[in-house]
């Protein structure tokens, strides 16, 4: 199970998760008919996931695209995947997007700085939690007792502010920079039994 | 079941997965259900890789310390911007503890002449005029010697990041204790600690090394690394004649670790806590002392702001169940009777 080997999730998050906003921008100017770029993207993770070992990609950026267009390819002409474990050359692969300079990747690496904005955007329950949580190193049972609220709550607030992040740093922070207040109103206001509806 | 979920939908069964397993260990039940889960459609391994990634990241919010004000985060201008303007570096700052504050000067022009030297928890970006930029970490002093045939930089002392602009005319030469790199086009690091072997690796590109007294250069790859025994001297009497250092490869976790600095950072996998106090040493003049030996052999991972030992302090005391106290300019790690956690 890669999906959750620590090792693979930490070479995941340096190597594959910065370039998920380069990605979307990439797939979006491509033909991909009514593909899912979502869809797209989660299973070129899935196969990021089962690689026996990702120890001889040596441009993971170049790579993750190969795969996501492995994706695209295979759905569109139903045929089997690519082979892509092999393909090194990032000349023969065209895509507009250049290695960014050492610079832009120190300044793309300046996650701390970022996450500290993202907790700040959070609806003010879910970032009481997830500050308790990640800030403090409370354990979830800890905040249920801090904030008054069931364990159940706690970990749906934990939930809620992972998929927050996520979308934060997949969309470049843009998305939600833009509006963040407005934003906060809406998740504030879909709080709990919406969310359980869409769930069943 | 038939249907076919949505991508939305699998994102958030996977953060609540991790959410869960972020709880507790899970029951047999919901092992059982959280493997069929995972044995699904396949973009549910991928949303899960995903979230799980998130989490981790995530955890990196400890290194904001308990004083992390989130509201002064979410009021202040948050559009992204195209660079890190010297503006948003003080706003940060203004915040405290934030490791992105420790880079205190962008895109300093070269002086005409003279060393340029950085001083304690100081980060400089320096701009040479064909383009080529070099990174200046803590302590550090570099010599720009530019000539119509070579372009000749010399590492006095500490380390500094070099990102070489291509031109075939003119090599780009780095110079220190001996020892000199070339290349036309690359990116590497260079570090020239006193008592510690010269440390270069190569990030992107390629170069060769040269030492003094071995026979030819040696060539090093992108993700390489070589480190050079402290003086010639030493090197012949340690080695036998003609067996000069050999660059190993090193994986590409290891290059953004070394590089960490760049971003205020510094990055730990596994290191004592004895050896990463001394790390901090280097970037600040708060010591960090440990006054329990088994303490100082505990293993320290993860990301911390550079130019904050007090908070990377007080993390460590929380995770090996220690005590912080500050004392002038230290900060002591012991670990007699445990308190609690945050009772200050």
């Amino acid at each position: 199970m890669y999906a959750i080997d620590r090792e693979r999730t930490r070479w995941f998050l340096r190597e594959i998760l910065p370039h998920e906003p380069a990605l979307r921008g990439w797939l979006s100017r491509r033909p991909t008919a009514d593909l899912d770029i979502d869809d797209v993207i989660q299973e070129a993770y899935a196969i990021l996931a089962d690689l026996e070992t990702v120890d001889d990609i040596r441009h993971p950026r170049a790579y993750l695209f190969q795969v996501a267009w492995s994706v695209i390819v295979k759905r569109l002409r139903r045929a089997r995947v690519v082979p892509i474990h092999a393909i090194e050359d990032l000349a023969r692969f065209d895509h507009p997007d250049s290695s960014p300079s050492p610079e832009q990747i120190a300044i793309d690496r300046d996650q701390l700085g970022r996450l500290a904005q993202a907790i700040g955007a959070m609806p003010a329950k879910t970032q009481e939690a997830f500050v308790l949580r990640r800030v403090e190193g409370l354990s979830q049972r800890e905040i249920s007792a801090r904030m008054s609220i069931s364990e159940n709550t706690v970990e749906k607030h934990i939930s809620r502010g992972l998929r927050f992040l996520a979308d934060w740093f997949g969309y470049g922070g843009k998305a939600l920079a833009n509006g963040s207040r407005e934003k906060e109103s809406e998740m504030a206001s879909v709080d709990g039994r919406a969310r359980n509806q869409s769930v069943h | 079941m038939a249907e076919r979920e949505t991508s939305r939908y699998i994102d958030e069964t996977a953060s609540d997965w991790i959410a869960r397993l972020d709880r507790g260990p899970l029951s047999e039940e919901e092992s059982q259900a959280f493997e069929a889960w995972l044995s699904g459609d396949a973009r549910r391994r991928g949303a899960l890789l995903r979230a799980n990634a998130i989490s981790m990241m995530s955890e990196s919010a400890r290194a904001l310390g308990p004083d992390f004000e989130p509201r002064q985060f979410a009021s202040a201008p948050v559009a992204k911007p195209p660079l890190l303007s010297r503006r948003r570096v003080m706003a940060m700052a203004g915040v405290g503890g934030i490791a992105a504050a420790s880079i205190v000067a962008l895109g300093i022009n070269t002086p005409a002449a003279g060393a340029i030297t950085t001083g304690v928890g100081e980060v400089r970006l320096v701009k040479l005029d064909d383009g080529s930029t070099v990174m200046l970490n803590t302590q550090t002093s570099v010599k720009i010697r530019y000539s119509n045939a070579v372009r000749r930089v010399e590492l006095l002392y500490g380390e500094a990041y070099f990102t070489v602009a291509d031109d075939r005319r003119r090599p780009f030469l780095v110079e220190t204790s001996g020892t000199s790199v070339r290349a036309t086009q690359a990116a590497f690091l260079v570090r020239r600690i006193e008592g510690k072997p010269v440390d270069i690796l190569v990030d992107q590109g390629g170069a060769t090394a040269g030492i003094a007294g071995t026979p030819a250069p040696i060539p090093m790859q992108a993700h390489s690394r070589l480190l050079i025994p402290l003086s010639p001297a030493t090197a012949a009497s340690a080695a036998p004649a003609g067996a000069a250092p050999a660059p190993r490869t090193v994986s590409s976790d290891l290059v953004s670790r070394a590089l960490a600095w760049r971003d205020g950072k510094i990055a730990f996998e596994g290191e004592r806590l004895d050896q990463a106090a001394a790390e901090f040493a280097r970037y600040s003049k708060v010591r960090i002392e440990i006054a329990d030996p088994d303490l100082a052999r505990e293993p320290v991972t993860g990301l911390f702001a550079a130019r904050d030992p007090v908070g990377f302090g007080r993390t460590v005391a929380s995770i090996f169940d220690a005590r912080m106290d500050q004392q002038g300019g230290a900060v002591i790690l012991s670990r007699s009777a445990p308190r609690k956690k945050f009772s200050s």
